[in-house]
C-alpha cells in the first residue's frame, strides 16, 4: 500500500525546464527565438510539445512542416518513448546549465536510432504495454487484466492531463501487493548505465532467499560482478539511500509506466 | 481459396525478387528442418555468444511458420525479429507484424531479446506470438 502520499506527490510534481531551439538547416528566413517550457519529468516528449511544434512550424520550410518531429541534445537523438526524466538523468546536463537545451527537428527522422513512437496513439499503446508487462512481473498480470478499459483510459488521461488524483485513483491498485501478499512477486525495474540508452532488465525479487525484505544495498550486491561493483542508484534526479527497502522504492518511485528506471553507478574492481 | 492461393503465390514471387539473397538462404534452409535453427543475419557475428531459444506461435489469420523453435542472438531487438518474420512470410510492405510475449503485452520495438528472456522466459524458452493485427492491445 502506498502510504507515503507526499512522496508520490513530490515525484509527480518534478519538472524540467527546457529551452527548445530550431534546427538552423530547416529554417527559412529569420531565425526564431528559442521556446521555453516547464515539462513534467514523468511525461513524454510527444505529449508536451504540441505548442513547441506549433511555434516553430511557421519558420520551417513548407515541405517539412508535416514531418515527424524529433529532438536531440548535443547531437544525441532522444527516444520519444522514454519518460523525459529518464532522458534528462541519463544525459545528466551540468547542474548549472539549466534550462536543458534541446533542438527540435522536422525532417530526417533518424529511423535507425529512434523508434517512431511519435504520435499520442502509438505512445498510448506503448504505455499500456509497459503497464501490462509491469503487472505481469508484480502480480502475474492479474490486477491489470481485472481492470476495465475505462480504468486504462483513466491512467492514460491522468498522465497526459497531469492529474495526480485521477491517475493515482487507478494506479493505487497496481501499486499494492496482491491480496494477502506483503510484496510484489518481482520488481519491474530497468537498469541504465551511464548515458547509454540501452537498459538491462531481469527478475528482481523484493525478498531475499530467507524471506526478508531486500534493501538497495542487497540489490547492489545482486548486480555486482567480480569485475565491477554497483555502488549507487539514481532516479528522478535523486540519489537513493542504500538502506531504502526495494518494495517501498517500487511503490513510490516508479514512473507512471510502473517501472523503476534506475541509473546504476558502477566501480571497476 | 484457390484464387487466394494464386494471389499469394504471385505476390510471394514478386517479393522473392526483392529480398536480399542472404536472408532467403536462411529461410530456405529452415523450411524442412525440425531441429532448432539459428535466425542469422547476413554476417553471423560472435557465434560463441549464448543464443536464446525462441518459440514462435502464429495467432489470428497470419500464415504459420512451420519451424517454431529458433535461436536468436540475445542482443537482437524485437523489431529485428518482426522484420525477420515479415521477410520469412514474404508479406507485403504495407502489412505489419505485431509481437506479443506470452499472449500478454507487446514489447517495445527496441527492447532486446535478452531482457525479455530473463524476465519472461519459461522452461528455457521465450514464447512469442505474432500476428498481423493487434491481438492483446
Amino acid at each position: 500500500m502506498a502510504h507515503d502520499r507526499e512522496v508520490l506527490r513530490m515525484i509527480w510534481e518534478g519538472q524540467i525546464g527546457i529551452c527548445f531551439q530550431a534546427d538552423s538547416d530547416e529554417i527559412v528566413g529569420i531565425k526564431p527565438e528559442p521556446f521555453y517550457l516547464m515539462v513534467s519529468r514523468l511525461s513524454y516528449l510527444p505529449l508536451v510539445t504540441d505548442k513547441v511544434r506549433k511555434y516553430f512550424t511557421r519558420y520551417i520550410a513548407a515541405e517539412h512542416q508535416e514531418g515527424a518531429v524529433w529532438f536531440d541534445f548535443n547531437g544525441t537523438p532522444l527516444r520519444l518513448h522514454y519518460p523525459i526524466g529518464v532522458l534528462y538523468d541519463l544525459l545528466h546536463p551540468d547542474e548549472d546549465s539549466t534550462p536543458w537545451c534541446l533542438t527540435i527537428h522536422f525532417s530526417k527522422f533518424p529511423e535507425d536510432a529512434l523508434v517512431k513512437l511519435n504520435t499520442k496513439e502509438l505512445l498510448e499503446s506503448h504505455f499500456l504495454s509497459c503497464l501490462k508487462e509491469a503487472d505481469v512481473l508484480k502480480h502475474r498480470g492479474l490486477v491489470i487484466s481485472a481492470m476495465q478499459k475505462k480504468d486504462h483510459n483513466q491512467l492514460w488521461l491522468g498522465l497526459i492531463n497531469e492529474k495526480f488524483d485521477q491517475f493515482w485513483a487507478v494506479n493505487r491498485r497496481l501499486m499494492e501487493p496482491y491480496s494477502d501478499q506483503e510484496s510484489f512477486k518481482n520488481i519491474p525495474v530497468r537498469f541504465y548505465n551511464d548515458d547509454d540508452f540501452t537498459y538491462m532488465q531481469k527478475l528482481i525479487s523484493p525478498l531475499s532467499e530467507s524471506g526478508q525484505k531486500k534493501n538497495l544495498s542487497d540489490l547492489m550486491a545482486e548486480l555486482s560482478t567480480p569485475v565491477r561493483k554497483a555502488v549507487g542508484f539514481r532516479t528522478h534526479g535523486i540519489d537513493l539511500h542504500e538502506e531504502t527497502q526495494l518494495q517501498w522504492v517500487s511503490e513510490h518511485l516508479s514512473y507512471p509506466d510502473n517501472f523503476l528506471h534506475l541509473s546504476v553507478d558502477y566501480k571497476s574492481l | 481459396m484457390r484464387r487466394y492461393l494464386i494471389y499469394k503465390i504471385k505476390h510471394n514471387y514478386r517479393d522473392f525478387q526483392n529480398i536480399p539473397k542472404s536472408t532467403m538462404t536462411d529461410t530456405e534452409d529452415t523450411q524442412s528442418a525440425a531441429t532448432t535453427t539459428s535466425i542469422t543475419s547476413t554476417a553471423p557475428t560472435d557465434k560463441d555468444a549464448a543464443k536464446i531459444c525462441v518459440l514462435l506461435n502464429a495467432t489470428g489469420n497470419v500464415p504459420i511458420i512451420k519451424k517454431r523453435t529458433w535461436t536468436v542472438d540475445p542482443n537482437k531487438t524485437v523489431s529485428w525479429i518482426q522484420k525477420f518474420i515479415h521477410k520469412y512470410l514474404k508479406l507485403d510492405s504495407n502489412e505489419q507484424i505485431f509481437l506479443y510475449v506470452n499472449q500478454t503485452f507487446a514489447p517495445a520495438p527496441d527492447q532486446i531479446i535478452k531482457n525479455l528472456y530473463d524476465c519472461h522466459g519459461t522452461n528455457g524458452k521465450l514464447v512469442l506470438y505474432y500476428c498481423k493485427n493487434q491481438a492483446w492491445g
